[in-house]
């Protein structure tokens, strides 16, 4: 009865909080509301017995973009764009289309309720040869490492495709005494934090998106404090550092396929140390992108 | 596949090492397209020996990983991609105003990668990530054009952000279903039920939505005009055609039979409206770049005419038909799209109307610009020619058929128009515009070299027949 209460309670607070965001007065507001929504997306995902999704979205769907959004708020001229404007023929025209669309969804939702996947079953089954203990590291970084590489390569097109847009100088305003110390505590435990969830991931739920974002959050938080330089692109060691989890992985694939069996097909008993290997070097680059993406800043010091 | 492997891999190291070293990019780019190309050529040459070849990534079985999967079409459109490729480098190495920065490289790298990875990948949810490579590679390479372009690049994000969800939430729905993403594997269980149906409608409007089929375009005229001339070229030529693929191989692979009958006709006479619409739009607007952008929508119209009339009469030799009007039309509008922008960057306006005498300021370009245009009238000999030929033979065939010949017809039409409107302006010699400076010979002759290979896709029909016909079997 509790667990019921529960579920029905965070179902209720999700949508109420989507509700709230989408019509939020002012867009402050909003991205505090959409903050607060990712959160209990979060809660939500561990209540149907995801963690892994759970981190991921407490990391990056509540914490990093929250973080996104509020630079981006930041960068808006005051008193620009509709504040308070309410547009009730946009809401009943996307009420007009997403009604009728969801009643279609859940008549084709309905049926999946019995189906079973045979595939579960297979990738716990194969767990003994993956050389990690957590299905989905296995999955992960494993079974489908191709689609995690691609992945890594979406990454590093979002922060080339965010670079185009020109030179958007983010500005570190003094910082705060108090932001500062606590920033000097914080970070070695977010480092700590992102360093147990990377090495625990190949036994439990955990990784290197996860522990990329924590690390990342960490640089956000001693770049708002002034305590670090800012972040060029310009400067080498940090595009290596971008493009280092890329080419390890690439260079595994290559290797794997050129001295061994194929193309990903890791050597017997190397398959542990290899992924490890590429989880350490795809969430340094994981946390330098996305760092990148928040605070980096786009103007060129030195060619 | 090893070949196939390497034609795939080079572009995305090679753009990996253009972002960290910073060459200065055109040279190096050249090389590793022509490496890439001779090895795509490679790979055709050797699954035309032994048949469709499969590889296993990482060694597991089929349910639990992905396969890829490498069949004839997809060795020639691998070779396609990189040729391509190869061709605006060249362009682009030349006209340093074609490019928009030195990002241009390594983006149009892993644009060449995605798609490399698109045509070889045979499970859906890696088609769903080399999506949204392929998406957001486009997104950066419009947004180089400068900040008039953000517009049109945000409203491309915003909307292939939603055609990849419609997509992605269809692929949740088949693996609800069947439990596997196998696209072979697929294929055996799928049923049309209730769930299959519409997990097929969702990702058929996501994946029309990204390829802009009529009539889910209306984000294409603006990005692909507002582009950098090579980016643009990159763009109608190959971006929206991954997005068709996956269409295809969904409707001609996994759907069932009757629904795939009932889906074809929508199909077909969406691909009537879009020749004709498309065609009507490229004849009334004002700029030279978006002529050449509406063209795009209405040649896609044949393409779906082609998937639409193959489905509805499983009839699998129009298969063939849609290929070849994918490449003729690939190499076609590459060249339309850099004699354009050669001419707009020469001439100093972007109107067509500026283009009054071009045939005595810029011959080359205007030139170039004609022939790439005849192709996509179809015009014999030209690949468009041997294209709309295999789309005719059976329309022909039984006189119920005609009055698709008559849709086909009054396209034909309209691209005759919208090209002689052009070419008809250049021949006017009264008070030519005057160039802006000295035209650039050498770049005229590369944006018109994709418009001879399309004028000689014709001297290899015959293979080029065998190696798309290998697939239809």
């Amino acid at each position: 009865m509790t667990e019921w209460l529960l579920d029905a309670v965070l179902a209720l607070l999700l949508l109420a909080l989507a509700g709230g965001a989408l019509h939020a007065r002012n867009r402050y507001a909003g991205v505090l509301l959409f903050i607060a929504f990712g959160l209990v997306l979060a809660l939500i995902w561990a209540r149907l017995g995801a963690p892994d999704l759970a981190l991921a979205e407490a990391a990056i769907g509540a914490g990093l973009t929250g973080v996104l959004l509020l630079a981006a708020l930041a960068r808006q001229p005051a008193g620009s764009g509709a504040e308070g404007v309410s547009f009730a023929r946009h809401r009943l025209a996307a009420a007009a289309v997403l009604v009728p669309l969801l009643m279609i969804l859940l008549q084709g939702l309905d049926p999946l309720a019995e189906q079973r996947s045979p595939l579960p079953e297979l990738a716990t089954g194969a767990l003994g040869q993956s050389g990690v203990s957590h299905p989905v590291t296995a999955v992960l970084l494993n079974y489908r490492a191709w689609d995690t590489l691609l992945e890594l390569a979406v990454l590093l097109l979002a922060l080339l495709g965010a670079r185009q847009l020109g030179p958007a100088r983010f500005e570190v305003e003094r910082p705060w005494p108090l932001l500062r110390a606590w920033s000097r505590s914080l970070a070695p435990l977010l480092l700590l934090a992102g360093g147990y969830l990377l090495w625990s991931g190949s036994s439990a739920p955990g990784g290197a998106f996860q522990a990329g974002s924590l690390l990342a959050a960490g640089v956000v938080l001693l770049r708002l404090a002034g305590v670090l330089p800012a972040l060029r692109w310009s400067f080498w060691p940090l595009r290596l550092l971008v493009l280092l989890g890329l080419l390890l992985f690439l260079a595994v694939a290559i290797a794997c396929a050129w001295f061994g069996a194929g193309w990903l097909v890791y050597p017997d008993g190397w398959a542990k140390p290899l992924i490890l290997v590429i989880e350490v070097a795809a969430t340094l680059s994981i946390a330098a992108s996305l760092s990148l993406l928040v605070v980096g800043e786009a103007r060129e010091a030195s060619a | 596949m090893n070949l196939a492997l390497l034609s795939l891999t080079l572009p995305l190291v090679g753009a990996l090492l253009l972002i960290l070293l910073r060459p200065a990019g055109g040279r190096w780019v050249i090389m590793i397209n022509l490496a890439s190309t001779l090895a795509a050529a490679g790979a055709l040459h050797q699954v035309m020996q032994t048949g469709t070849q499969w590889l296993e990534l990482g060694g597991w079985q089929a349910p639990l990983a992905i396969r890829f999967q490498l069949s004839p079409l997809a060795a020639l459109l691998l070779l396609f991609t990189a040729g391509l490729h190869l061709l605006v480098a060249l362009y682009a190495a030349r006209s340093r105003h074609a490019i928009g920065g030195e990002d241009f490289w390594p983006l149009s790298c892993l644009l060449q990668a995605a798609l490399a990875a698109l045509w070889l990948s045979g499970d859906l949810f890696n088609l769903y990530v080399t999506l949204e490579l392929l998406s957001l590679a486009a997104v950066a390479l419009v947004a180089l054009a400068g900040a008039k372009a953000y517009r049109p690049a945000l409203n491309y994000l915003l909307l292939s952000l939603a055609g990849s969800l419609a997509y992605l939430f269809g692929v949740a729905l088949l693996y609800g279903r069947y439990g596997v993403l196998d696209i072979a594997l697929l294929s055996e269980l799928a049923e049309a039920d209730v769930t299959t149906r519409l997990a097929l409608l969702l990702m058929s409007l996501g994946l029309m939505l990204k390829a802009a089929l009529w009539p889910l375009h209306l984000w294409l005229p603006p990005a692909h005009a507002g582009a950098p001339a090579a980016v643009s070229a990159l763009l109608s030529a190959l971006v929206v055609k991954g997005p068709l693929y996956i269409l295809w191989l969904l409707w001609s692979r996994i759907a069932p039979v009757e629904l795939a009958q009932s889906a074809g006709g929508l199909f077909a006479v969406a691909g009537i409206f879009a020749l004709l619409c498309g065609g009507w739009s490229a004849l009334r607007a004002p700029y030279l770049k978006t002529l050449v952008a509406y063209s795009t929508v209405a040649q896609l119209g044949y393409a779906l005419l082609a998937l639409g009339l193959l489905l509805r009469w499983q009839e699998p030799s129009l298969s063939a038909a849609l290929w070849l009007f994918v490449l003729a039309h690939g190499l076609a509008k590459v060249s339309m799209f850099l004699a354009a922008g050669e001419l707009q960057y020469t001439l100093g306006s972007k109107r067509v109307r500026a283009l009054k005498g071009a045939s005595q300021t810029m011959p080359l370009a205007l030139f170039a610009f004609a022939v790439a245009g005849g192709s996509l009238i179809g015009l014999p000999p030209s690949g468009g020619f041997l294209a709309k030929w295999l789309l005719l033979q059976p329309l022909f065939q039984q006189p119920q058929h005609w009055p698709w010949a008559i849709g086909v017809l009054l396209g034909t039409l309209a691209s005759a128009a919208y090209v002689f409107r052009v070419v008809a302006l250049g021949f006017d010699r009264a008070r030519p515009t005057p160039a802006s400076f000295h035209p650039d010979r050498l770049a005229q002759w590369l944006a018109m070299l994709p418009a001879l290979l399309v004028w000689c896709l014709a001297l290899i029909s015959k293979p080029l027949l065998l190696w798309i016909g290998g697939v239809s079997q």
